[in-house]
């Protein structure tokens, strides 16, 4: 057995220097850019517009009515399903590279190999955060707010920790496999489709050659995320217990995983780079 | 609270040699799982203790495991066996700015290293006028560090390293860049930090800075501890060894040396100086020289018949291209030589040759006539024992105290001061 000398320090401990890193991130990526903040937005409202016109318009997809009764409204219910979604994407993106473009920086002093990945993921967060205020402002213009929102936190709170620990794990992942990037974008453009964001979840048949395939994509993480939002803030139900099982599930299953890469894996990474 | 800042106990570290890594999963099924590669124990077994508020020093060859053991001791590598305990806050000078982010300001990177090492942003804002102050780039310090001057750079990694108050500071050799003024800061602050009680690890290969600053020190060969102790002793130890070391060298590579030049004599030939012994203290051969001590050089010659007057002579000539010195056995008077070979010793007290490597040349010579003369023809290495003074000689005399002729205006209230405090 050994010892290493390395202070005896939780997670939260280092909650400042994550922000720290967090702070890094969003002032260098948006530094010498004339319009600043408002880049972060731009991508994910131009993915909205195209997926609009596309699915919304071109494709005839249908949104389910509102919460209020009102009519549904395509591209609401599509943003709905996309903040969500682009959190994980980007976060997941963005910290893959982290461990190798801090390499020098790891092998000088010593600093826990999550934390710029966890400040990356927060950084993301940070500008998440923005999309779903922009979100709610939306809702609130249709009249369309409930009590169920006061569930938003407890939703929240086991995504971040699903999200962050996915990352974290690829991110370790990547510096012992160097091609896993490349793998990870093809496996989330396949998800994307796999989730019920651009569409709704009994368009998909039930049954296809003995498959059941809409069982199988409800069972996928994102969709159970992706639809329970889409219940608290969109249709203002009460996701079923079983959403909430899968949600808490879901959070503990990435947590623990995570905790296992960064313990085996993640502990000596200064040395692998 | 414990005497000792850092204690390791059986520390070691191995690596795995790869000749090639396969870090993609592409390679990993075209070719398979490579053997594990061969270990390399960059630190065996190492066990110190380093005392609260002491300066150590870390010494060896490139390659000795001084790096690892530094790093370990800073956390950066675990060890492979062994355990090492750590009381107080570590700020490691590895490399000067290696924490630092381009696109962030010099101000934003000083919040950013705090972090790491574990402050508070309260503590690092109470910092924060210290460093500007060491640092002294101005307005710079608003600006991100990417357009940063290498000197300003550098100043400002220094200036947090040593001003986010670590309890242990363990310092590479980084110091050694930087102008002159800067360096001299930066050791008058590690001297001040050592007043003050900070614990500092030095890695380093000048022996001089050993002995200067540090109490301990270890020296490491090849992983392995080869002596600690006092910093004095342990310097001492090195240089012998490293002394000893370039004997051996010499001393392979100096069969083929007799006669080699011969075609380049002048002179009659009826002597010859066939070779140069240098013999040490003690008047047995070496192949370098300790300045300072006193040695003989032995010149070996061969008459072909006899000669009833030689006078021999000896020229130092320094690589720069100086003449040092010429000493010969004309104010002696002269010899005369009955045929056959035989040597002259020429003994020196104190060797005043400082530190270098010096062409020797010999003469045989009589009234004008040369009967032998080897120009530049032999090496002669003088190594120093650390304590070296600028120079090719040095100049033997003493130093007496200082006698003040007459006073300033503090120089009676200095001299009250001064019979008070005894």
């Amino acid at each position: 057995m050994s010892t290493a000398a390395r202070p005896r320090a939780s997670l939260w401990a280092y909650r400042s220097l994550i922000w720290n890193f967090a702070q890094r991130d969003l002032k260098s990526r948006f530094k010498g850019t004339a319009l600043g903040w408002a880049w972060s937005l731009m991508a994910p409202l131009a993915t909205l517009m195209t997926y609009s016109l596309v699915f919304g318009v071109f494709l005839g997809g249908g949104a389910p009515p509102f919460g209020n009764g009102r009519p549904g409204f395509f591209s609401v219910w599509l943003l709905a399903g996309l903040v969500p979604w682009n959190f994980f994407l980007i976060a997941i993106l963005i910290s893959m590279p982290t461990i190798l473009s801090n390499g020098a920086m790891l092998q000088k002093v010593y600093f826990p190999s999550y934390a710029p990945i966890l400040g990356a993921v927060t950084a993301i967060l940070v500008q998440t955060m923005i999309e779903f205020g922009i979100l709610a402002v939306v809702l609130i213009a249709f009249g369309n707010v409930g009590p169920t929102w006061l569930l938003f936190p407890f939703w929240l709170a086991p995504f971040i920790v699903f999200v962050g620990s996915v990352a974290l794990s690829l991110a370790i992942m990547n510096v012992h496999i160097r091609d896993l990037g490349h793998l990870t974008n093809v496996a989330l453009q396949l998800l994307f489709f796999l989730t019920p964001i651009i569409y709704q979840i009994d368009r998909i048949p039930a049954e296809w050659h003995g498959i059941h395939v809409r069982a199988l994509v409800g069972l996928n993480p994102m969709s159970v995320y992706v639809d329970s939002l889409r219940q608290l803030a969109y249709a203002l139900e009460v996701p079923s217990l079983s959403s909430w099982l899968g949600i808490g599930a879901w959070a503990a299953v990435a947590a623990a995983v995570a905790y296992l890469v960064y313990t085996r894996r993640g502990l000596d990474i200064g040395e692998a780079i | 609270m414990s005497d000792y800042a850092i204690r390791a106990q059986n520390l070691s570290k191995r690596f795995w040699l790869h000749g090639e890594r396969h870090t993609s999963l592409k390679q990993r099924f075209v070719r398979g799982k490579l053997p594990k590669g061969h270990e390399f124990w960059a630190l065996k077994d190492a066990t110190f203790e380093i005392e609260r508020g002491s300066t150590f020093g870390l010494m060896g060859q490139n390659g000795s495991g001084k790096s690892t053991t530094l790093k370990v001791l800073a956390g950066i590598y675990r060890p492979t066996s062994g355990s090492v305990d750590v009381h107080g806050r570590v700020s490691a000078l590895l490399e000067l700015g290696a924490g630092f982010h381009g696109d962030l300001t010099g101000r934003e990177n000083i919040r950013l290293n705090g972090a790491i090492l574990g402050l508070t942003g309260k503590q690092i804002s109470g910092a924060m006028d210290q460093i500007l102050d060491f640092a002294g780039i101005g307005e710079f310090i608003d600006l991100p560090v990417k357009i940063y001057s290498s000197g300003m750079y550098v100043r400002l990694a220094f200036a947090v390293a040593v001003s986010l108050k670590p309890e242990i500071l363990m310092v590479d050799e980084v110091i050694a860049v930087g102008d002159e003024e800067f360096q001299r800061k930066c050791f008058d602050h590690l001297f001040d930090l050592r007043k003050r009680g900070t614990t500092i690890v030095l890695v380093t290969h000048s022996l001089s800075l050993i002995r200067d600053m540090c109490d301990k020190a270890m020296w490491l060969d090849h992983g392995e501890i080869r002596k600690l102790g006092s910093a004095i002793e342990v310097a001492d130890a090195y240089i012998a060894d490293v002394n000893e070391r370039e004997f051996q060298a010499h001393h392979v590579g100096s069969d083929e040396a007799p006669g080699a030049g011969e075609s380049k004599r002048i002179g009659s030939g009826e002597v010859r100086v066939t070779s140069v012994d240098w013999l040490d203290g003690k008047g047995k051969p070496s192949p370098v020289l300790l300045a300072g001590d006193p040695c003989t050089i032995r010149m070996h010659y061969s008459a072909r018949e006899p000669v009833s007057h030689v006078v021999f002579g000896l020229g130092f000539l320094h690589e720069s291209g100086v003449n040092v010195s010429g000493p010969n056995s004309g104010r002696q008077g002269s010899w005369a030589l009955e045929a056959g070979n035989g040597h002259v010793d020429f003994a020196i007290d104190e060797l005043l040759l400082q530190p270098g490597t010096y062409q020797v040349t010999t003469a045989v010579v009589d009234r004008g006539r040369t009967f032998d003369y080897a120009d530049r023809e032999f090496d002669l290495h003088v190594r120093g024992r650390g304590d070296q003074e600028p120079g090719l000689t040095r100049m033997p005399g003493t130093w007496k105290d200082p006698v003040t002729e007459s006073g300033g205006p503090d120089a009676t209230m200095l001299a009250q001061e001064d019979s008070r405090a005894r």
